[in-house]
This record gives C-alpha cells, structure tokens and sequence, in this order.
C-alpha cells in the first residue's frame, strides 16, 4: 500500500472489480488518502486498454496491475504497466513521481 | 562415513529461498525480482546434481528431485503463468487520461475529472481479491 503517499498532498483512486467497503475500512485505519473505486463489470479497466482476460485465480477478467501518476491538469506525468503478476510498483518511486510534479 | 553436507545445503537454499520470497513480499525489490528464487532454485540444483555424481544415494537424490521440481514449477509460474500479454493502452505520458465515473465504497459516484485543478491523483488499477 501507497502509506507514504498520506503527506503528498496527493489523492490515491485504487480501482478494482471488487466491492469495497472492506478496503475503504482499511485505507482508513492505515490513515492513507485512498479512494476505493468499484468498476464493477470493468468497463473503464477495458477502455483504458487495461484488461488482463482471464488473469484471475479463477480465470475470470482482471485488471493489468497500473499505477499512473497524474498532474493537477490531468496529464499523466508517470506509467507503470505490470507485465507480470508478481510485480508492484516500488511505493518509492511512485512519491518520487508525484514530489517531481511540484506543488 | 558418508557426508550429505551439499544435499542438506541444497534443500536447505530451496526452502530459505521459499520463506524469503514470502517473508519479504512487501519489499520492492524482492518482490520485483521474482528471477531470484529461480536463481536460488538453480543453484540448489547443482549442489545436488555435483553431490549425486559424486555419491549416488538416496538422500542426494531427494534433494536433486526436490530442487528440479522447485526449479520447474517456478519456471514455469514465472515465465508463463504469471505473465500478462501486453496490449495496447489509452495511457501514454504526458497525454491526459480519459475520464470515467466511478462509484466508491459507499456508492457515491467520483469522477476523474473532479480533481482537475484542484490536486494531483496517482491513479491505481489492481487486481481485486474476487
């Protein structure tokens, strides 16, 4: 999870199929600014060209795992694309993208 | 007398090699470089291969199965099963990102395009857990 992110003064939306009351219980406690949003029949994760087909433990569509850095004009300023599902982005390197968009 | 020092070795960097990969998940860099279990896997393999050369007994021969079976599954896992065929994406750097609304965990619609201007977003899209 994106905890060093809390002081960035930068808003984290995590989007994921997933119902999630639970994770939004959680980013809470951990005090990180997460927003939780359901996308339900993957929709946006198909438009933004993010679909993994039959990735998931039980071979339903999941999403490609992505972390993008935007500015405040909406411009994405940092891409990670996982080509593997082992893989997550270095929580490092994320606030190092967002500290470079300035204040 | 014979010693089986290299096959307690072998089986021995096998297992390390498992607890460390799961003990130390969380970290970035052991997390991303998923090749070094493969590594240790490898390795393992050769000290049990040159132990059975050299003395063709059974506990030399677990530890050689042990590790090759080690070595395939991960293999296997991580250079097929965990793979995700690249595709192409709508995101590129330095181009704005569509907008889309979604729900959040209350139901409250939240749209992109309401945090233009006012903060920056990183924008995360994860695999959910079912």
């Amino acid at each position: 999870m994106l905890t060093e992110l809390g002081d960035e003064g930068v808003q984290i939306l995590a989007v994921s199929p997933d119902p999630n009351e639970k994770s939004q219980e959680l980013a809470q406690k951990l005090r990180a600014r997460y927003r939780f949003l359901t996308d339900r029949d993957l929709e946006v994760t198909r438009r933004y060209g993010l679909l993994h087909a039959h990735g998931g433990h039980k071979g339903q569509d999941v999403a490609r795992p992505t972390t993008v850095v935007l500015d405040r004009r909406g411009v994405v300023r940092w891409l990670q694309l996982a080509d593997s599902i082992q893989v997550r982005p270095d929580p490092a390197d994320v606030a190092r993208a967002v500290r470079q968009l300035g204040s | 007398m014979i010693r089986y020092g290299p096959a307690l070795l072998s089986v021995l960097l096998s297992l390390a090699a498992i607890a460390g990969y799961i003990v130390f998940l969380r970290v970035a860099a052991v997390r991303n470089h998923p090749e070094l279990y493969l590594v240790a896997f490898a390795i393992a393999t050769l000290i049990a291969g040159f132990a059975t050369w050299r003395a063709a007994h059974w506990p030399n021969f677990v530890a050689l199965g042990l590790s090759v079976v080690l070595l395939s599954l991960g293999g296997v896992f991580n250079f097929v099963l965990a793979k995700i065929p690249a595709a192409p994406t709508v995101l590129h750097v330095g181009e704005p990102a569509p907008d889309f609304t979604l729900p959040d965990a209350s139901g409250a619609p939240v749209s992109l395009a309401s945090f233009r201007e006012r903060t920056p977003v990183v924008l995360v899209f994860y695999r959910g857990y079912w």
